[in-house]
Formats: C-alpha cells, sequence, structure tokens
C-alpha cells in the first residue's frame, strides 16, 4: 500500500530525521520526501513524505511512535494501484440483468469503480450491446470478474468480449 | 541429392515449385545442388519421375489441364510407397475433423523414416504429439512454420532465435479473412456485406464457417500450444468464439472509447481461447486488413511483436522454402 503523509515537527536540528526514521523501523520503505520551510503553522515546518508499508498494522505503529515524538500528522491517505478492464455484452437483455451481474461481481472481487453504456435496442433482433468498464485491486480480481462474466454469458445465450 | 514427393497442387503446392525454380540458382550455390521433384500429386492424379520433374512444367500442366499429371490414383500411401524421396511437401486441403489423408500421408513418411514439411492444420492440430513421436522414433524431422500465420515465421522464431527463452504467453490474429471483415465492420460495413467483399475479393472461401467460426484460428492455436508451450493439446481443447455474432453496434460501441473488435488466439500455460477481443486502436493487435500479428511475451527478451502476410500462393511457399533450407541444413526440430 502506498500511503501519503503530511507531518508537521519542530523547526529544530535533527527533527527531519526524527520524522522519516520510525518509516524504517515499521519495515516500511520511503518513495519521497518534501521538507517544506515556507509553510510553517506554530513554529513547526511541514514535512511531506511517501512511503510503502505491507497492511495498517505498519500504518498504527507508525502513528504511534511519530505521536510519541512529538509530531504532528496533519493528512494521511492511501493510494492504491488499479487495474482497468472492458467487456462487452451482446444479445438480448435488460439494464437490470447488467446491474444484477455487476452486483454479483462487485461481492467475487475487489470492485474499485464500475462504468457501464449502453447502445440502444436493435428494433428486429432486441438485441442490444453492454460496455462495461471495471476497476479493480488485483489482477486475481480481473480473472475473477472474466470467469463470471464469461460464465453468465454463456448460460444466457449472450456474446462475451473482454479487452485484452 | 535430396528427392521431394509434393502432395497436393493447389495455390500452395504450385506456389512452392514456382520458388523452388526462382531460387535453383540460389540453392546450387550454398548446397553445390538442387532438389528435386520427383512426384507431385493432386486430388486425383499424379506426375512422377525418379530423375526429376521440371517444376513449372508441373504448375503449367495443372493450369492448363488442371491436372498435375496423366496418371490416375485411389490410394495416396500406394502412390507414396512407389516412389523414392526423401522429403514429403505436405500441402493437401486442410481437413480438421479426421486430419484427411494429409494425416495418412505424413503419418507414413515419418514411419518410413522420411523428412515431412507442412502447412496442413489438420493433421498438425489433431495428432500434433503423436507426429512428434513418429518423427523422433524414426530419426527424421517434421516442420511446419508454413502452418501458422503463413509467411511470418513465428514457430521456427520461438525454437530457434528465442530456444533459451521462457514463453509466457502468444497473441496473435492468425485468420486474415476475419480481420478483414471486422476492419470493414470498423468503417460501418454490416457483416453480411464485409464477408460477401472478402469472397469476392478471394480472401474467404464459399463457405467461410472455418474462418468466420474462429475454427481455422483455434487449429493454430493448439498447434502452437503443441510447438512452443509444450503442451498435449488438441483441436478440440480450444475455447473457440467467432466472429458471426459481432454487430455494427457492438463495432460502434468500441469505436466511441476509441477501441476496435479483433478475433484473438491467445496461448498460454493456461489459456486456450480464440474469441473477439475489444483491443485499444494504439494496440499493436489493432492492426486492419489480412495481415496477421503476433505478440509473444517472453521473460528474457520480453515483448515481441511480428507481422506478415498470413497467406497467400507465394507468401506460405516461402514459409515452406525456410523449412526446406532447415532441413537441408541439417536443423532439427527443437520440440523437448
Amino acid at each position: 500500500m502506498l500511503v501519503n503523509a503530511e507531518l508537521y515537527v519542530r523547526d529544530l536540528p535533527g527533527q527531519l530525521v526524527g520524522s522519516i526514521e520510525p518509516i524504517s523501523m515499521v519495515d516500511g520503505n520511503i518513495v519521497s520526501v518534501m521538507h517544506d520551510r515556507e509553510t510553517m503553522m506554530n513554529k513547526r515546518i511541514l514535512v511531506k513524505v511517501t512511503f510503502e508499508v505491507k497492511d495498517n498494522s505498519q500504518i498504527e505503529k507508525l502513528k504511534a511512535i511519530w505521536k510519541s515524538r512529538d509530531i504532528i500528522i496533519c493528512k494521511m491517505g492511501s493510494v492504491y494501484s488499479t487495474l482497468s478492464m472492458d467487456y462487452m455484452l451482446l444479445g438480448s437483455f435488460t439494464a437490470a440483468y447488467v446491474d444484477s451481474l455487476i452486483d454479483v461481481a462487485s461481492r467475487l472481487a475487489n470492485v474499485e469503480s464500475v462504468d457501464v453504456s449502453y447502445s440502444s435496442q436493435d428494433k428486429n433482433s432486441g438485441k442490444r450491446t453492454a460496455m462495461i468498464t471495471l476497476e479493480v485491486r488485483e489482477r486475481e480480481d480481473l480473472e475473477k470478474v472474466d470467469a463470471f462474466f464469461a460464465e453468465s454469458c454463456k448460460r444466457d445465450s449472450l456474446i462475451y468480449i473482454r479487452g485484452i | 541429392m535430396k528427392r521431394i514427393l509434393i502432395s497436393g497442387f493447389g495455390t500452395v503446392g504450385q506456389g512452392f515449385c514456382e520458388v523452388l525454380s526462382l531460387r535453383k540458382d540460389w540453392l546450387m550455390e550454398r548446397y553445390g545442388e538442387v532438389p528435386v521433384v520427383v512426384a507431385a500429386m493432386d486430388s486425383k492424379t499424379v506426375a512422377k519421375c525418379p530423375e526429376g520433374l521440371d517444376p513449372l512444367a508441373l504448375v503449367e500442366r495443372k493450369q492448363t489441364s488442371r491436372k498435375v499429371g496423366e496418371e490416375t490414383y485411389s490410394d495416396s500411401l500406394e502412390v507414396l510407397g512407389s516412389v523414392d524421396f526423401d522429403i514429403l511437401v505436405e500441402v493437401s486441403p486442410t481437413d480438421i475433423k479426421t486430419g484427411g489423408v494429409g494425416l495418412k500421408n505424413i503419418e507414413y513418411a515419418l514411419s518410413h523414416g522420411k523428412d515431412v514439411i507442412t502447412v496442413n492444420k489438420g493433421p498438425l492440430a489433431l495428432e500434433f504429439n503423436k507426429l512428434m513421436t513418429l518423427a523422433k522414433d524414426n530419426g527424421c524431422r517434421i516442420r511446419f512454420e508454413g502452418s501458422v500465420g503463413g509467411a511470418m515465421p513465428i514457430i521456427n522464431l520461438c525454437h530457434e532465435n528465442l530456444a533459451a527463452e521462457k514463453i509466457r504467453s502468444v497473441r496473435g490474429i492468425f485468420n486474415g479473412t476475419c480481420n478483414f471483415i471486422l476492419s470493414k465492420m470498423d468503417n460501418g460495413q454490416p457483416f453480411e456485406q464485409a464477408l460477401k467483399e472478402a469472397q469476392q475479393l478471394g480472401y474467404a472461401e464459399t463457405d467461410p464457417t472455418n474462418d468466420v467460426e474462429g475454427y481455422d484460428t483455434a487449429a493454430k492455436v493448439a498447434i502452437l500450444a503443441n510447438a512452443v508451450f509444450h503442451r498435449d493439446v488438441k483441436f478440440s481443447d480450444v475455447k473457440i468464439t467467432g466472429i458471426t455474432g459481432i454487430t455494427p453496434e457492438a463495432i460502434a460501441q468500441a469505436a466511441s472509447r476509441n477501441m476496435v473488435i479483433r478475433l484473438i488466439g491467445e496461448i498460454s500455460e493456461t489459456k486456450l481461447e480464440v474469441s473477439p477481443r475489444l483491443i485499444p486502436r494504439d494496440h499493436p493487435l489493432g492492426i486492419s486488413g489480412t495481415l496477421n500479428i503476433a505478440l509473444i511475451e517472453a521473460d528474457l527478451a520480453g515483448p515481441i511483436t511480428i507481422k506478415g502476410r498470413g497467406a497467400g500462393r507465394i507468401e506460405t511457399a516461402s514459409a515452406i522454402f525456410s523449412d526446406l533450407v532447415a532441413i537441408l541444413d541439417g536443423r532439427a526440430e527443437k520440440l523437448c
């Protein structure tokens, strides 16, 4: 997990090192550090740090160390990299059907975002097209969603096309 | 002097004779002799001469009389048994259900210690490992570069240049007819109209089932899975979806996201699939027209893309000729 944090440290020698050293102490990996002397608050200066940790337990330990060193945590947020995949369904179906598929897919995998668009229904054949774009956290999530969509489309006689 | 028997004298067989004639001087310079065609057979007739036939005269006779020889036959194995030859060039029509006469001819040649060059997908897609074992057991070689991607050198590239690589996946467009149809659909033509145009231009057969239902691509996928990934699969193991259900609305919706739909064959340790896929326009696999393309993912070299003409008289003959050169050079097929 990639984490961005904004810290306020006392404007004294050794405080910068004192703020980033705990990241290594909890086995985190420091990606970048920015020391902003122009942004001051109550005689404290701003330190922006980006680091990688495996899970929340490391963050909790880190927060405790920073607190014990009189370092103020102003902002902290995690950033996830996501994988995007496009899917297309062709055949006779309703929007409710697609919604139900997406609901199940969201329970099977860690889906971050969904975007769906439809073509208008062909008057003669009654067929339409749905284009679904999903963002997920892990490659395994893509495999789960792909397997579920493929199986559902086969069962319901729809043509299933996925991205590359 | 190497003696060649050509089984199948349609477009590809004739193209091979033309290339053999075109590269006569090159062969003489490289090997000090030119291989001779001692027999050529089409579906009903055969021409034989132990001293060698004129390749261009064979082509001319076939084109004027629709027969390659004067002598008729009913059993191709009897013909093979009556001719002394070293290399069988098997280019008879593909039969994806049974392997047809091509499978019998190849089995006969290998079991009699003869080298084989083929572009016939049926026998390879159905009985790949059996044929490789037969070749190994009888100390002969079987090469089949032209069976996948025509002139695009994918099999020999993987076996020879990428021999030390672990190939992670191969994804590609292996059927020019489908790609032509889908490219035309990109411009707004409905499927039926695009197919008709492909037939008029000679890209699609009168019965286009093998192409548009994905069977032709699936045969190639099975061959690559066996030859490159050393898997033990048959044609029936490939998960196949064709392009007949692709609608203009689907094409338009893909285009609205800057994507195209292409029929992709995919092979890896776990995948064996032919299906239409959504491809970004700027992706290497988003090509238009009749070309074939393959994207090879290798562990050391990374992604490698090759593109070329997947069919055609001289193009496919060029792949057969490259296999002939490999056999004359004494390069063994490296399959294990």
